[in-house]
């Protein structure tokens, strides 16, 4: 109890269970990871769809916490990065190319060229003026898309699917992704591209006299941050047959996996995939039960998950000293 | 030569406004540490809050800039007192997602009382124009900017000679010392939050006379206030001022040029946000200052 009172954050990082975050977590969501699996043998199609949704959240909320969550670059722009792989599977489709691998591979590539290119100028930035910067790039890349008629512009661009007996491959193929996603931040979390990660999250300039080169890994951060979000819209555009910017380039996308990943668990392997079946699942319920203002909800639960639960459950799972640690925790950071 | 001068005077014209919308955003940012992303949100409230006034009230949209800024420091007020308040200190992810929060939340409650559908404040005098050396002014428009110059000197100088604006600037240069001298600084962000609301406010209500309106108005204008208090510098009114008039102009010429991508030419009033971005980076990269601020990055 002594040790959460002046900075919660920083103490308790210790209690997260290392860089990779609680491993009995981690655990538990590889084996919900396999359970839904059997999903699409359910032949239930709006299941299918509400968790092809979850794991399309998922990997785009991992794809946001390498940046956000590890590096410590709150990243507002992340769904230009879905939107850009998006456009890759539109632009292919359009010119007679049908194949889902090669749509996720293109979207990756591009995005990881996209996120180095745009980060030599961005990622100098710091803070808030990253977080604008970032967020800027998502209107800037929604407008010209908007106004490119080879891109379909404000009309957007039908993509041809799969017949109905074999639409389940989308589901694996975002599963496919989400799993990738989730991998890929477990190992490279534990390899010394992580531990670089978090010295630049903890103390740039210290971790820069440490001899990282810090503009370097960041830009590697984001480029495998492009590539996990740009692989999932270049499976969600198939899947929904039909892309424009406004459903592309939506400005909710780029902060559900944010509160999703807080929600979760930040800086953690297994908190994006909590997050996003907790958030994306209470989303689709409220969707369902109030039509005109599920937005409302969202709203008041992204600010109540901002109050409430700042670390996440991960992290108040493994808090010690129980409800009265957790509201000292609360007002910690009153002016 | 006679468009040059008409972009340049729409420029300025345009400029006015987003000076007002930037000041408060820059209140709130330079003195609190906060970036407020409801602040488009709350531009959008100060302009359905005229629209209301002026269709429930018959009132002329000018005499409702001080209704629609007393409604919205109220709300600021009390939304800094009993939300933000509480973590006014975290880290930046914190506040940027609470008021993210908000801001869709006020958004979606905007959407369900006056639904999507475009709105606009029509007056008697709404088309008025003079022409001046062959260059075209709206009478509102020149209005609305005169008012924003008067709001602009008005908070200049409320924050150099009142007590509470003196307790204010105290606090954004040493909360400590602030605090030692008896400054209560819970007091002050509300009355700085609920200013920065406020200004916002009236910022919606100036451009509810010249723009249509709809919920999800604000987003441009919270961009465009970002960028406008980067080119000018932080926390500072005259900053402000200039960084509006600097971004306005800018952009009207901007909007002026075609680009060429592909095999298509694309009008650059259809590619703002871009504009504005391409702005900020460059800023950013030659004058992280700003004009006249002290920013750092």
């Amino acid at each position: 109890m002594r040790h959460v009172r002046a900075r919660p954050f920083d103490k308790l990082r210790v209690t997260l269970g290392g860089i990779t975050g609680n491993p009995v977590a981690f655990a538990c969501v590889l084996v919900a990871m396999a359970l839904l699996l059997f999903v699409p043998l359910g032949h239930n199609g709006y299941l299918e769809i509400v968790f092809r949704n979850i794991l399309m959240y998922a990997a785009m909320a991992y794809g946001w916490n390498l940046i956000g969550g590890y590096t410590g670059y709150v990243s507002f722009g992340n769904v230009t990065f879905f939107g850009v792989g998006a456009y890759c599977a539109g632009v292919l489709s359009a010119h007679g190319v049908q194949n889902l691998l090669a749509y996720v591979l293109v979207a990756m590539v591009v995005n990881a060229a996209f996120a180095a290119l745009v980060g030599l100028p961005v990622l100098r930035l710091r803070g808030h003026y990253f977080g604008i910067a970032t967020l800027g790039i998502g209107l800037a890349v929604a407008d010209i898309v908007e106004n490119l008629d080879a891109l379909g512009a404000s009309s957007g661009i039908h993509l041809e699917q799969a017949d109905e007996a074999h639409f389940s491959i989308y589901y694996y193929a975002m599963w496919l992704v989400a799993l990738g996603a989730m991998l890929a931040t477990f190992f490279i979390a534990r390899s010394k591209l992580g531990y670089a990660f978090v010295a630049i999250r903890e103390n740039e300039d210290a971790a820069a006299v440490l001899g990282i080169a810090a503009t370097r890994y960041k830009i590697i951060a984001w480029a495998i941050s492009a590539m996990m979000t740009g692989a999932a819209g270049a499976v969600f555009a198939p899947a929904n047959g039909f892309i424009d910017p406004s459903i592309t380039f939506a400005i909710d996308s780029n902060v559900f996996p944010i509160a999703m990943t807080i929600l979760g668990g930040i800086g953690t392997a297994a908190g994006p995939f909590i997050g996003a079946v907790l958030l994306a699942g209470a989303n689709e319920v409220l969707q369902n039960a109030f039509v005109n203002s599920h937005t409302l909800f969202f709203g008041s639960m992204i600010v109540l998950i901002v109050l409430l639960l700042p670390r996440g459950l991960v992290w108040v799972f493994g808090l010690r000293g129980g409800a009265r640690t957790w509201l000292k925790t609360l007002t910690a950071f009153r002016a | 030569m006679q468009l040059l001068a008409q972009d340049l005077v729409n420029g300025i014209l345009a400029g006015g406004i987003l000076a007002v919308v930037a000041l408060g955003f820059s209140l709130v940012w330079g003195i609190m540490n906060i970036i407020n992303l409801a602040h488009g949100a709350f531009v959008m409230l100060g302009a359905y809050a005229t629209y209301q006034l002026t269709k429930s009230f018959g009132l002329d949209p000018f005499l409702t800039l001080p209704l629609s800024f007393v409604i919205l420091f109220a709300l600021g007020y009390v939304i800094q007192r009993f939300l933000i308040n509480r973590v006014a200190r975290a880290p930046i992810l914190i506040t940027f997602l609470l008021t993210f929060g908000l801001s869709l939340l006020v958004v979606n409650v905007a959407l369900l009382i006056w639904t999507g559908d475009t709105r606009g404040v029509t007056t008697s005098y709404s088309g008025a124009n003079f022409t001046l050396a062959g260059v075209t002014v709206p009478w509102i428009k020149l209005d609305t900017l005169l008012a924003a110059l008067v709001i602009t000197g008005l908070m200049h100088v409320w924050l150099t000679r009142t007590r509470t604006g003196r307790a204010i600037r105290a606090t954004s240069m040493d909360i400590g010392a602030a605090q030692l001298t008896g400054v209560r600084v819970r007091q002050i962000y509300a009355i700085v939050f609920g200013l920065g609301a406020g200004l916002a406010g009236v910022a919606g209500t100036l451009i509810s006379m010249s723009y249509a309106m709809t919920p999800s108005m604000g987003d441009p204008f919270l961009i465009k206030g970002f960028v406008v208090c980067v080119l000018g510098g932080l926390g500072s009114v005259q900053g402000a001022l200039i960084g509006g008039l600097v971004y306005g102009v800018v952009e009207a010429f901007a909007t002026q040029i075609n680009v060429t991508i592909g095999t298509q030419s694309i009008s650059g009033s259809g590619l703002q946000d871009a504009i504005a971005l391409i702005v900020l980076i460059i800023v950013l990269i030659v004058r992280p200052t700003g004009i006249v601020g002290k920013a750092v990055v």
